[in-house]
This record gives structure tokens, C-alpha cells and sequence, in this order.
């Protein structure tokens, strides 16, 4: 299995993590506050859906609470490790659902010439959102680590457990197919054609 | 259309947008979190926790040393009627079978001197 990146010196969560299991409350408040709002974020940027993405992250963390007396430091980070635990469920879920074509889904607002920057900003992130959730669930997660969260190619690797290249090759191809689910919005999002 | 009118700056401005308006968190979940660790952190862990669980929880370790007190008072005080077992055990004959070989057979205790 690969674990990416075990960099414990640089892995303030894991101190954290140890601090927590040696009884220290508030060492899990802020582990709660560093890892929740990035867990939530995934899970929502991939199911589409706040409710689910509360469940996810909520249950993550639990899982990470259970294993906190027996973690090992060193093989793996704790944000790759929750991470991991997310797609996993999200993956979990999304297998569960039927797959939505982008045309049954609702049109994003359509900012009139001259109206506000917030609206059309609004309507630019719910077509992003829109477009994610056409992409295969793999191809959406490796898109949404890279691309939004910011996260290197090698911990991608680790966190979706496949090789770097496939992380390259599911980037590439999502990216292509966001750009062609698009496109056909470009009008209605204030792009000029 | 072709995929250049779509081209990577545009969507990479989409991104920057989705990075800098991330899906904020809401305080309950955040206190669910928090609570969630802190039930984790309030159980027995380890070795301990393991025999706690292994025994029956709360319930069973209760019953366990309501029992042992029961059996104890009851060794101390029998209540009339009950044969005091004690008695009954340590008062019975005991015997030790002699199950040394004898060696005289062979002449050796003799060669010993």
C-alpha cells in the first residue's frame, strides 16, 4: 500500500493526533478545526450535496479518533491518511446513487448583461460544481485534489492508491472533459465567445 | 465549438475561484467533531479497555463485584441451616500414599554402604 510522503517532522497533525491520545482535549479541538473544514470541502466539491458531506466528514474523523492510541508516526500523514477515508466513503456513496446527465441538472442563474460580479461569480461556481459531477467519481477526485485543494501528484497517488501516472492520466482527462461540459455554458457563465 | 474556446486559463480561473470560496463548515458539524472525539478520548483504552469490553462493560464488572461481596459475606456469615463448607473440607481425613520404589531388590542400598 502506498502512503505518500511519511514526513513526520512536518506533520503537525500527527503530533497533534498523539497529543489527543495522551488525553489532550484541546489538542483535538484544533485537529478538529485544522482537518474539518478541508474534509467537508472534499466530500461537498465531490458528492455536490452538504448533508452527505457533513456525514463524511463527521464519520472520517471518528475512524481517525478509533485509531488515534494505535497510530504509527511515520507511515503516513494524518491529512493523507482522512483524505484517503473521504474518497472512500464519497466513492461509497456515489456508487450508491444513479448517474445525473448534466442536461437534467438545473441551469445555472443567468447573470443579464450588467448584472452583479457576485452573481455571475455564483453562477460560474455552481457550473464548476455542476460540471464536477459529470465526471467519473475517480477522474472528479484527482481533479478536485489537484486542482482546487492544492495537493501534490504523489500524495494524490496515495490517497486515491494508484501510481502518480494514473493521477496525471485521471487530471488530464477530467480536465478535458470539464472543459467540453463547459463549454456549452460559456454564454450563459460571461465568457466571451 | 472546439475545446480551445474553453482553454486552460479560463478554466483554471474557475478553480481559483472554487479555492478562494471554499464550502464553509458549519459550527454544528464542527461541535459534532469535537464531541465525537471527545466520547473517543473518555473510554478506556488499551489493555484496560479491552478487559473492561471482555467482562461486559459497566454492567458486567457490576455484577461482578456484587457477586464477589455476596460470596464473601456469605463465607464469613453463613446464614443457619447451610453447611459450613469450610469445616466440611478442612475436616476431612487426609492420607499420603507411599509410592516410593523400593531399591533394596538390586543390592544397591548395600554398595552405597
Amino acid at each position: 500500500m502506498r502512503h505518500g510522503l511519511p514526513d513526520p517532522a512536518a506533520d503537525a497533525e500527527a503530533a497533534l493526533l498523539a497529543r489527543y491520545a495522551c488525553g489532550d482535549g484541546a489538542a483535538a479541538r484544533l485537529l478538529a478545526a485544522q482537518m474539518t473544514p478541508r474534509l467537508y470541502a472534499h466530500a461537498f466539491r465531490v458528492l455536490g450535496e452538504a448533508a452527505e458531506a457533513e456525514d463524511v466528514a463527521q464519520e472520517a474523523l471518528l475512524r481517525l479518533w478509533k485509531i488515534a492510541p494505535d497510530w504509527r508516526t511515520g507511515e503516513a500523514r494524518v491529512s493523507t491518511w482522512c483524505y484517503r477515508v473521504v474518497a472512500n466513503l464519497c466513492t461509497d456513496r456515489l456508487r450508491k446513487r444513479r448517474t445525473v446527465p448534466l442536461d437534467d441538472m438545473g441551469e445555472p442563474a443567468d447573470p443579464r448583461p450588467g448584472a452583479e460580479q457576485g452573481l455571475q461569480q455564483i453562477a460560474r461556481a455552481d457550473a464548476l460544481q455542476a460540471a464536477l459531477e459529470t465526471l467519473p467519481d475517480r477522474q472528479r477526485q484527482a481533479v478536485i485534489l489537484r486542482h482546487i485543494e492544492g495537493l501534490a501528484n504523489p500524495e494524490i497517488a496515495a490517497i486515491l492508491d494508484v501510481g502518480v501516472e494514473a493521477v496525471e492520466s485521471l487530471t488530464a482527462r477530467g480536465k478535458r472533459a470539464l472543459k467540453a461540459a463547459l463549454e456549452s455554458r460559456r454564454d450563459a457563465l460571461g465568457y466571451e465567445t | 465549438m472546439s475545446e480551445k474556446d474553453m482553454n486552460d486559463e479560463t478554466l483554471e480561473g474557475l478553480f481559483a475561484q472554487a479555492r478562494a470560496d471554499p464550502p464553509q463548515v458549519s459550527a454544528a458539524l464542527l461541535a459534532r467533531v469535537v464531541q465525537d472525539a471527545q466520547h473517543m478520548q473518555a473510554e478506556p483504552r488499551g489493555r484496560v479497555r479491552n478487559w473492561w469490553r471482555a467482562l461486559g462493560g459497566a454492567p458486567g464488572w457490576g455484577g461482578l463485584v456484587t457477586a464477589t461481596c455476596v460470596g464473601f459475606w456469605l463465607g464469613v456469615a453463613p446464614p443457619e441451616g447451610m453447611p459450613y463448607l469450610a469445616d466440611q473440607i478442612m475436616g476431612q481425613d487426609v492420607y499420603v500414599k507411599d509410592t516410593t520404589t523400593d531399591m533394596t531388590g538390586f543390592g544397591w542400598d548395600s554398595e552405597e554402604g
